[in-house]
């Protein structure tokens, strides 16, 4: 079973084809679980602490928006643990995790030059595009070790 | 670890949320239910919920989606009636989603007839620009 | 309950939407997020002329289309992004005025870093209730009995009387103790105005020290200093009918506030850099040996040209001051420079923040230092207007506000 970052990584679709496929799919609720369900955590947090934005420097400097460090500071983590990457080219409408564009940009950045292997994909339009979609992304992770 | 999972039917499955629902409400798995306009929010230890997954997934194999989520159900931080209205910014990306659930839908069920489909590529037929040389023979045309 | 809609991208990823939530609470309103559809996202450029890469700030404009299309959707509206994201700071502003120009709703701009706490946020978010909750307390135009305006700064204590709408006595002191500054600025307005303690029928407090004062004094208004200033402004220029632009710069903060018919539309409100307040004013008339009260005449003979300035902040901007007179630059030079520094630091921080339309009044102690409002009108190229008594701006707005209160 490989880790696989998935981006956008909060898509339904590519986490649900990841995770029935047999892999395990790295995604961003997972690491907003972390923090908003961690008993130790007194009073948790809304969503996360004004630290995530300082653990973010890791990922970006100082000069690089808060909201986009905190977004790396969930994000960045999964990266990291990732064997392998699938990327939707044209998500559409993003929002919350996904709702910032430069951090998707670094998020997609990340992913391509960490050296792991990365499918590139775009959302089918059609039936045919949509079975060449499953049938890519199927290929892709039985080739992963 | 209790964990939290959206289920998410395609708009074409013939299984409705609450089915599922009911489904797990006569099971014998200690799960938290909560049923939405778009699916059902499921939460419970971590293994209860793999175990279920494989039963709701089951219902139908290539109609239900399933995805986490990092709040448990009802979390007054994300309930949008303690908030003040408006859906949680994530919720538009499933709405979006959803409506390429029948596409993915159909092509897994292929899939599992073993029928691969041609390469997405190749259906896409790309328009290049013109050549400068022509653009310039159409503006004199049109503007003579 | 007042409902103040956040239109945000990033505070929750920031680590501050508790913050924001704890801002409202204090002054007694509730964060709402108008309805809004996922066509109505996709769909965002038709309605409100553009979309961007981001769908956070996507959503923040398809919600200020809805409260455009249903004002009563909202009592007020924040517009809060990133520090330093500059698509976000485009939407920001362009939302700001989207919401201005198309209703009636008041909106407060501001952008967060991971360090903004409710504090910073609370006479912003204070000022913005304010507007919805006494709107017709603001629209008050005259003052009436005998009323005490006593204002706590965080470098000077201001305090008038009022009766029949003119200002009969002012005391202005150092602040010190807050509570003795208080006293004493006070008591100065009161023998200046040939009146007794007993005489006063109410008294407004406003200023950092406001909370205390207001308690020690048994005050009937204790309001922060963007109303009051406001309204203290429009009052002493004339200008209590239309649009109007309030800036502030004071000694620890600046305000720059648009105004229509008395009451603050949008604001902003600067105060991290001592190099836009009056600290660095006095700080160059130290360096230049005069008094703060010869700074303004000196400048107003000088050219800022002469001086080559690298640096807006208090330290180093000073150091290139100090360079400059040791090459040989002319002292009246130096204290324009000093003045055209503050100023175009406020006009390129705030004063894109608030749309600026005239009159453009000055207020505050520093608006006395004449070379600082002839620096702005020479950048916002228009007539800058610097009304009598403008260094107890605070103090005049609170009681002529608190005699509103009398008759209740």
């Amino acid at each position: 079973m490989a880790k696989v970052i998935i981006y956008p990584t909060t898509s339904l679709i590519l986490a649900d084809l990841v995770d029935r496929m047999g892999h395990k799919a790295l995604v961003a609720p997972e690491a907003v679980r972390d923090r908003v369900t961690n008993p130790e955590i007194k009073s948790p947090p809304l969503n996360i602490t004004p630290e995530e934005p300082k653990k973010g420097l890791k990922y970006a400097a100082v000069d690089v928006p808060s909201g986009i460090r905190g977004r790396m500071a969930l994000i960045g983590p999964l990266i990291e643990e990732a064997d392998a990457g699938i990327i939707l080219d044209d998500p559409g409408v993003l929002t919350g995790c996904a709702g910032c564009n430069r951090t998707n940009e670094l998020v997609r950045l990340l992913i391509k030059t960490k050296g792991i292997p990365v499918l590139d994909l775009k959302y089918p339009r059609d039936d045919t595009e949509a079975r060449g979609f499953v049938a890519r992304i199927k290929a892709f992770l039985e080739g992963l070790k | 670890m209790r964990i939290t999972k959206y289920i998410i039917t395609s708009p074409e499955s013939e299984v409705l949320p609450s089915d599922i629902a009911m489904r797990i409400y006569g099971s014998q798995h200690d799960i938290n239910v909560k049923e939405t306009c778009f699916g059902i929010i499921i939460n419970g230890e971590e293994d209860e919920v793999a175990d279920l997954i494989k039963e709701i997934r089951a219902m139908d194999p290539t109609g239900i989606f399933i995805k986490d989520r990092g709040f448990p159900p009802g979390d007054l931080r994300r309930c949008r009636g303690h908030r003040g209205g408006g859906a949680r910014p994530g919720y538009y990306m499933i709405e979006s989603e959803s409506k390429l659930l029948p596409l993915i839908s159909k092509a897994l069920a292929s899939e599992e007839k073993a029928d691969p489909g041609p390469k997405e590529t190749e259906t896409i037929q790309k328009k290049r620009p013109i050549s400068i040389k022509k653009l310039d023979e159409i503006i004199k045309e049109e503007i003579s | 309950m007042i409902r103040i809609a956040e239109l945000a991208c990033g505070a929750e990823y920031s680590g501050i939407q508790r913050e924001i939530e704890r801002a409202a609470e204090t002054v007694g309103a509730k964060l709402v997020y108008p309805e809004v559809d996922l066509d109505d996202i996709i769909n965002v450029e038709k309605k409100f002329g553009i979309s961007v890469s981001s769908g956070d700030l996507n959503l923040a404009m398809a919600r200020a289309t809805r409260i455009v299309e249903n004002p009563d959707l909202a009592d007020a509206v924040i517009v809060m992004t990133c520090f330093r994201c500059a698509e976000a700071a485009i939407i920001r502003s362009e939302i700001r005025k989207y919401i201005h120009q198309n209703s009636k709703v008041p909106v407060l701009s501001y952008s967060f870093t991971e360090r903004t706490t409710a504090e910073t946020l609370l006479t912003r978010v204070e000022a913005l209730v304010t507007t919805v909750k006494y709107r017709s307390l603001l629209a008050r135009e005259k003052q009436t009995g005998i009323t005490a305006g006593i204002d706590s700064g965080s470098t000077t204590t201001k305090s008038v009387i009022m009766r029949d709408n003119q200002v009969i006595g002012t005391g202005w002191v150092p602040t010190t103790d807050v509570i003795k500054s208080a006293e004493d600025a006070y008591n100065a307005a009161l023998k200046a105005s040939d009146l007794k303690a007993d005489d006063i029928q109410a008294i407004g407090t406003t200023g950092y020290g406001r909370f205390l004062i207001g308690k020690h004094f048994n005050a009937k208004l204790t309001q922060e200093e963007i109303t009051v200033n406001s309204k203290g402004a429009v009052f002493l220029a004339n200008a209590q009918k239309g649009p109007a632009t309030v800036i502030d710069i004071g000694g620890m903060d600046n305000k720059a506030i648009a105004v229509q018919d008395g009451i603050p539309g949008g604001f902003t409100m600067g105060g991290i850099c001592a190099g836009a307040s009056g600290r660095f004013l006095e700080l160059t008339a130290r360096r230049l040996g005069v008094d703060i009260s010869e700074l303004g005449k000196l400048a107003l003979k000088g050219n800022y040209q002469n001086v080559a300035m690298n640096s807006y902040c208090i330290v180093f901007g000073t150091q290139s001051l100090v360079n400059s007179l040791s090459m040989g630059c002319k002292p009246e030079d130096v204290a324009m420079a000093a003045c055209h520094s503050v100023a175009e630091q406020v006009y390129e921080q705030q004063l894109q923040e608030v749309d600026v339309k005239e009159p453009v009044v000055m207020v505050g102690g520093t608006s006395l230092v004449e070379g600082l409002p002839k620096a702005m009108e020479q950048l916002l190229g228009i007539k800058v207007i610097v009304p009598p008594y403008a260094q107890y701006i605070g103090a005049v707005g609170a009681a002529l506000l608190v005699s509103g209160l009398l008759e209740a």
